[in-house]
């Protein structure tokens, strides 16, 4: 008899994983990721590989040493020189447009995690920055039905407290409309990524990531983010980036200041 | 820091200073460079992307108004900033780092109302 029941039990198990359900945890063994959360440093992605050390990202001559290829390192370079010129704008200046993906776990701001059985989500305040990673046992559409986003597509499991997923289908920089970080380095429509998501105490939560491009990257490129618990209670709000955008982006790519009357304070705009 | 010019309500002090978070490349501003505007508020815009603090600096007569760019209200508000922190006529001193082609205009650092003496962000 209980034989008999293992092998239904079995069988329902089989026809859960078909129906692409086997995989959604029970909501009581999700981990509790509540509350604010601030991204730890600043705003270079590879910290650990980060020259000058402490340099911040968007100024120039800071750069990182990820494992590029040779063409896309002469594009770093040809990015980091437009840099010095001040015709390096982030897309993002244009607000509306999203920061990507891995750049989204890189962003100013606050973030918050919200965990359920069939998808978690990244909110970040600063975007539009949403990521949403499904963990209700699909897969990935083929091939042919995936095209290139800004944060493509995150299919994920859970092993114990850790949330691991892949994103796949991100959108190739064209022109640098999308970016790793303000250092200039982009990735290919190649890239995908493998992340582990997870609380290492309390008030602590990390995401190591593993970059692999096989046009941008020669080796795996490995990059661990740190997130701070703000104190509960905080608040995290609507980020309205074309509320009162003052900083437009000219023709040759230089970032202009708008004055209060809406027009450009700058010397030279072009 | 040290003062090393004054012209008329306007100081340039060396040294650098933390940057704000931005959506945008700071490429304009000179962050090796302080200036200090001694000035009346104008106007401030508690707005996202960044706030923007319009202040008034007047030199003998001749007034100009400088556009101060300061970090998202989001950020600033769990920070301990209010809508309401600056207001329209308020005398103060504001540090910014300046844009670099001489514009009116520059990132916050820090400010001090002159009446009472309080102090807001970066001051030393």
């Amino acid at each position: 008899m209980r034989a008999a029941l293992l092998t239904v039990a079995g069988c329902l198990v089989a026809i859960g994983i078909a129906a692409g359900q086997a995989a959604k945890p029970a909501a009581a063994a999700l981990p509790d990721w509540s509350g604010v959360w601030q991204m730890v440093g600043p705003t270079v992605f590879d910290r650990a590989t980060v020259q000058p050390q402490n340099g911040r990202a968007g100024d120039p001559g800071v750069r990182e040493f990820p494992p590029l290829t040779d063409e896309y390192e002469a594009l770093y370079k040809k990015n980091i020189e437009k840099i010095k010129a001040g015709t390096f704008p982030d897309p993002i200046s244009v607000c509306g447009v999203p920061h990507g993906f891995p750049r989204i776990m890189n962003v100013p701001d606050v973030y918050e995690f919200a965990v359920t059985p069939a998808a978690t989500w990244v909110l970040a305040e600063n975007g539009p920055g949403v990521l949403r990673v499904y963990t209700d046992g699909r897969s990935f559409p083929a091939a042919e039905e995936l095209w290139g986003t800004y944060t493509g597509a995150s299919v994920g499991h859970w092993e114990g407290d850790t949330l691991v997923f892949e994103t796949r289908g991100l959108k190739e920089s064209r022109d640098n409309d999308v970016i790793i970080d303000r250092t200039g380095l982009v990735l290919s429509d190649a890239a995908t990524v493998t992340t582990r998501l997870r609380k290492t105490s309390d008030t602590m939560m990390e995401a190591q990531m593993v970059v692999e491009d096989v046009k941008a990257l020669k080796a795996p490129w490995k990059v661990t983010k740190q997130y701070r618990k703000l104190p509960a209670g905080t608040w995290a709000w609507d980020y309205g980036c074309a509320e009162n955008n003052r900083n437009p982006i000219s023709n040759s790519g230089k970032t202009l200041t708008l004055g209060p009357n809406g027009k450009p304070i700058d010397k030279k705009t072009d | 820091m040290k003062l090393t010019k004054l012209i008329a309500g306007i100081a340039f002090i060396a040294g650098a200073a933390a940057p704000l978070a931005a959506h945008h490349s700071a490429a304009m501003f000179d962050d090796g460079k302080v200036v200090e505007l001694n000035g009346t508020i104008k106007e401030v815009q508690w707005t996202n992307p960044h706030i923007w603090i319009q202040v008034v600096v007047d030199n003998n007569g001749q007034k100009t108004e400088w556009s101060v760019e300061g970090g998202s209200p989001n950020t600033l508000s769990r920070n301990g900033w209010k809508a309401t922190t600056f207001k329209s006529g308020d005398p103060v001193v504001v540090r910014v780092n300046p844009m670099k082609d001489g514009t009116p205009g520059g990132q916050f650092i820090g400010a001090k109302w002159k009446e009472t003496g309080k102090t807001i962000g970066h001051w030393e």
